[in-house]
């Protein structure tokens, strides 16, 4: 009892129960609506009955040339709605848009290097460890830049992980 | 020329932003410039105060310009479907979808969504069910989608009701559905349509946790209840199994609930049973026995048949569901402490069921157990949010505001978290001594909507700018919604009002705060429209307790009612009438403590102007319309409202009459003997009819507060009891009585440009300082009595009340049983079975500590009200010293 559609304003207001988890981050207004307004594709809400937000996923599509990929920003399920495999439905979601309609190389996404569980969870849907981001989160703790490839990338050329680590001002583009 | 249309959307010129977008069109013939035409007339119609014949423009505009260059982007198609769905010219948008503009939209499921929602709305039902079972053989799980199928069956158009600005953001669960227009063999066709459709569903249905084939089948089911009234025992049936194929998922209760609604009692109750028996038979896998087993409890919860079982068996259950969580803390041995652990859910109801307890037998120590049991969950894992919203609202009601914020804290609530989740601490914090910490709590939110409402037409021109057009008219209805929010609203009310209570010793400073709110002219003018204003209501209640279903409402305060659940929707009708009387009443007071300051200082002077302000008639004349309206908004006229306030006064009638608005009325008598000391009404001069009103004010306050203070018992015993209002009067109606009290006395000291007064005024003067004095002396002994029973409850040692929270969980007979089951498990954890990090958690815990902050937290409101009490005790003094002189 899923619905899956675009993710909108009005949602914002409904997703306190995914939101009040520690794990998740309540961005800025101005974050979420850049999101809606360049790539409302890419932020995607599930909807259980009378319109509970079970969980969403928000993300973008960007670089150049063999750099050309799919971004997940955030992904994340209510505690309630956890254990379903709902978080694959919607990253699933994400790759076929970046895939089909945005003929994208690659989807990316960055993770803390403690979140073990969201780690594991990423390697089941496909996603490699590409490589780690010294000090990527606040100053403090690495960030691990996963990636997988898409049909576009035939020899999945992309998810070929780095040897060395990088720092966040080696990052091509703003990947939050 | 792009500048000047961003300009535009920066104002929110829809006249201009369309001219202006047509300019560019004419000029470069680009499709995006006609589509920000086009946007800027369905805002006109929408949003502004543009006909519905405005649409009819922009069809002809898009029309002619596909048939001249096509269109080439999915979102212009989707805005022309719009434009032709908002005139409801279904048949043309189905054509165009039909056509080769259709292949504009890529994702199949979309066009197929919107083909289904154009059929039905055009009336053609059958084709629309065609369209949404295609839906779901492509989405099987598509819950919205199986809605709309029934809707096509069943021919209600009920089913696709458009959104307006006050559409609440969480709908009722429970599907409204039109059934009555059916005939019987018309409702068993489509049902038998229905259930054929699902069962291929069923079979079809890939892999096991798809939960929408098995819900639709319940929603028949529903609706067979619903059209004939006799088929409560199916839903019985199939909501049992649903059980056995999806009870172990923390979802369930929250699926069934809409259906477990249409079902009378006696027939929630046998479902309740025939699960209870089901508990023998639970999954061998002990994580998905545990979730069956906390499903059953939680659906003993809904059906809210909990205040019906003796308190022995209701004790009885929390712990087992203790003893439950206990057995199964090993399933979480291994798991990431950032992830939700098994069985967390069951101290929420255990709490549930604890406060329940206290409801009814009035034993504080279930209460203090309901706090440990949480304390003791987050002490395992300290992020599990449930627990803190619980804590903040047990830790609000016991007076321990600090640590009730300090959980809100924790919750991280920010940006649009403030709109939809501040209501958990708001309320309680407006009726508090905590200054500092409610003025951070209302300028981060009114910060964070003004911010939005400054950024949103920025962001509104990057939708057009990329293009994506249905997000321009979704985000300016959404800053529309959050200008209407009702929280809001009283946020920017109540901001001003706390830096009036701050400054309220002092009477310089409460003037410039008055000169910077306008003296209180631009909340009149709240005032005068909010009843005309649609409000939005955007709190998500849905976490809130079973308790306190919304901000107005605290079952804990009233006798026992016999309620153990409470559904949260619905409740917005009444809300709205509560929020715009609050409004209307609350956004007088700046303009009236202004006027009442006036009506003070002008008092012997020349009627000239005097600094800029108003002349004295015009003072008492605005001021006696702003009482009659303040009287008319308590259900009186302004003499009737009078009689009240003398009569309680002078013990003729009881404070009882007051009913629950007692601070309204003693801010009336307030600001009614302000008046009375300026007015020339009845052919009085002024200052004739003053002892009079004075003593009024006087008495009611006196009175009224030391009533309070005589039946107020230790706060350490007796949770929420009389301090919010205490708190109230000292720093609302008693505050502004001291500013016009302020007034007086600074018209009585001597200044150079005052001129020689007659002997009558003399006479009258002598009169008035007799009465101010008086009022001095009285606000000062009621306070300074406040203030000592603040003390001598703080003088309390801390190790007492610690042992008396404590003791009250050990007594015989009494509360106490779940909080030993938690202890002994923490006496000796078994290493090997809960692993490292749980046994060190379970071995920190400590009741003694959860005991001192309760105390520490309920010791830090009392030291607040005490120091606000001993501030105008002071002012007061200086104020008895300088009248001494006159």
């Amino acid at each position: 009892m899923t619905t899956i559609r675009r993710f909108c304003c009005n949602d914002l207001l409904r997703f306190a129960s995914v939101n009040l988890d520690h794990l998740t981050e309540t961005f800025n207004m101005s974050f979420y609506m850049t999101y809606l307004a360049r790539w409302p594709d890419y932020f995607q809400v599930a909807e259980g009955p009378g319109n509970r937000v079970m969980g969403y996923i928000m993300g973008k599509v960007e670089g150049q040339g063999e750099s050309w990929h799919g971004h997940v920003t955030a992904v994340t399920i209510a505690p309630e709605y956890r254990r379903q495999r709902l978080a694959k439905k919607l990253m699933n979601l994400l790759e076929e848009i970046s895939d089909k309609i945005d003929k994208a190389y690659f989807v990316d996404l960055f993770v803390r290097a403690s979140n073990t569980p969201a780690i594991k969870m990423y390697e089941k849907l496909g996603y490699v460890i590409y490589r780690r981001v010294l000090r990527y989160y606040s100053g403090e703790e690495d960030g691990l830049d996963m990636r997988k490839a898409l049909s576009r990338d035939v020899e999945k050329k992309s998810m070929i992980p780095l040897k060395r680590p990088i720092r966040p001002d080696e990052l091509e583009y703003d990947s939050i | 020329m792009m500048g000047l249309f961003n300009c535009y959307v920066r104002e929110y010129s829809f006249v201009k932003q369309q001219q202006t977008a047509i300019k560019m069109y004419k000029l470069v013939g680009e499709e995006r410039f006609l589509l920000w035409a086009v946007c800027s007339i369905q805002l006109q119609v929408l949003c502004g105060n543009g006909g519905e014949k405005l649409l009819l423009l922009a069809e002809g505009l898009l029309k002619k310009h596909v048939a001249s260059h096509g269109l080439h982007e999915p979102e212009a198609l989707i805005v022309y479907f719009s434009i032709l769905e908002q005139q409801a010219k279904y048949g043309d948008a189905l054509d165009i979808l039909g056509g080769k503009l259709g292949s504009l939209l890529m994702i199949e499921v979309d066009k197929l969504r919107i083909q289904g929602k154009l059929l039905a709305r055009a009336g053609d039902y059958a084709a629309a069910a065609n369209v949404y079972q295609k839906i779901l053989e492509l989405c099987g799980d598509d819950w919205e989608a199986f809605l709309h199928y029934l809707g096509c069956l069943f021919e209600d158009e009920s089913s696709w009701a458009s959104e307006t600005i006050n559409t609440p953001i969480n709908p009722p669960k429970y599907v409204e559905c039109k059934l009555t227009h059916l005939t019987d063999e018309v409702f068993d066709s489509c049902v038998e349509n229905a259930s054929a459709f699902v069962q291929k569903l069923q079979a079809e249905a890939s892999n096991d946790s798809l939960r929408n084939p098995y819900l639709s089948h319940l929603e028949i089911e529903r609706r067979k209840c619903l059209f004939r009234k006799n088929n409560d025992d199916n839903l019985v049936e199939a909501l049992l199994q649903y059980y056995s194929r999806f009870g172990h998922l923390a979802c369930f209760t929250s699926d069934v609930e809409a259906f477990l609604q249409v079902l009378p009692p006696e027939k929630k109750m046998e479902f309740l049973d025939k699960l209870m028996k089901n508990s023998n038979s639970l999954s061998v896998v002990p994580t998905r026995a545990l979730g069956q087993s906390i499903t059953l409890l939680k659906t003993q919860e809904l059906i809210g048949s909990m205040f019906n079982l003796p308190v022995a068996e209701l004790e009885g259950s929390a712990v087992q569901m203790a003893e439950l969580y206990c057995k199964n803390l090993p399933l979480s041995k291994d798991l990431d402490p950032q992830e939700s652990m098994h069985g967390e859910e069951l101290l929420s109801i255990v709490c549930n069921v604890l406060v329940q307890l206290f409801w009814r037998t009035r034993d504080l120590g279930y209460f203090i157990e309901a706090i440990m049991v949480l304390e003791f969950g987050l002490t395992i894992r300290r992020y599990t949010f449930q627990y803190k919203i619980l804590l903040l609202h047990l830790y609000s009601y016991f007076g321990a505001l600090p640590l009730a914020y300090e959980r809100y804290k924790s919750l991280d609530v920010k940006n649009i978290l403030m709109e939809t989740a501040s209501h958990h601490i708001l309320p309680q914090m407006l009726a508090s001594p905590l200054w500092a910490d409610l003025s951070n709590l209302l300028k981060d939110y009114l910060k964070f909507m003004d911010d939005h409402f400054r950024e949103s037409a920025d962001l509104t021109f990057l939708a057009y700018r990329h293009r994506n057009y249905s997000k321009v008219i979704e985000f300016v209805q959404f800053k529309e919604r959050l200008q209407h929010s009702n929280q809001y609203l009283v946020a920017r009310v109540e901001a001003p009002i706390l830096q009036l209570k701050q400054s309220a010793d002092n009477i310089e400073q409460e003037e410039s705060i008055l000169e910077s709110l306008k003296c209180g002219a631009d909340f009149i003018e709240l005032s005068n429209e909010i009843g005309s204003k649609s409000l939005t209501f955007n709190e998500d209640f849905q976490s809130r307790p079973w308790w306190t279903p919304t901000t107005e409402k605290n079952y804990l305060l009233g006798p026992f009612e016999g309620i153990s659940y409470c559904p949260k929707e619905n409740l917005t009708k009444e809300r709205e009438e509560n929020v715009r009387g609050f409004i209307e009443r609350k956004s007088l007071l700046p303009r009236m403590i202004y006027l009442s300051i006036q009506s003070a200082s002008v008092l012997y002077k020349d009627n000239s102007e005097i600094n800029g302000s108003l002349a004295d008639p015009k003072i008492s004349t605005e001021l006696k319309a702003l009482l009659e309206r303040y009287a008319k908004m308590m259900g009186f006229s302004l003499n009737d409202a009078i009689d009240v306030v003398v009569g309680v006064s002078r013990g003729l009638k009881p404070y009882e009459v007051f009913g629950s608005d007692v601070i309204d009325w003693l801010n009336f008598a307030v600001f009614f003997n302000a008046w009375s000391l300026n007015s020339h009404d009845s052919g009085q001069q002024g200052g004739e009819r003053t002892p009079g009103s004075w003593h009024v004010v006087n008495s009611l306050l006196e009175n009224y507060i030391l009533g309070k203070l005589r039946s107020i018992g230790p706060l350490i015993q007796s949770p929420q009891g009389d301090l919010p209002i205490l708190v109230k009067l000292v720093t609302e109606p008693l505050a502004w009585h001291g500013l016009v009290i302020q007034a007086c006395v600074r018209t009585f000291l001597p200044s150079g440009k005052k001129k020689k007064k007659s002997g009558s005024t003399d006479q009258s003067i002598s009169l008035l300082s007799n009465a101010v004095r008086d009022a001095i002396q009285g606000l000062c002994s009621v306070l300074e009595e406040v203030a000592k029973w603040s003390q001598d409850q703080i003088k309390i040692p801390e190790d007492n009340k610690i042992d008396l929270l404590v003791s009250s969980l050990k007594r015989n007979g009494g509360a106490g049983k779940v909080f030993n089951i938690l202890e002994t498990l923490a006496s000796s954890p078994n290493e090997t079975e809960l692993g490292d990090r749980i046994s060190q958690a379970l071995r920190s815990w400590s009741p003694v500590d959860v005991g001192r902050k309760i105390v520490t937290g309920q010791c830090r409101v009392l030291s607040e009200f005490r120091r606000i009490c001993e501030s105008k005790i002071k002012s007061l003094k200086t104020l008895k010293q300088q009248i001494a002189q006159v």
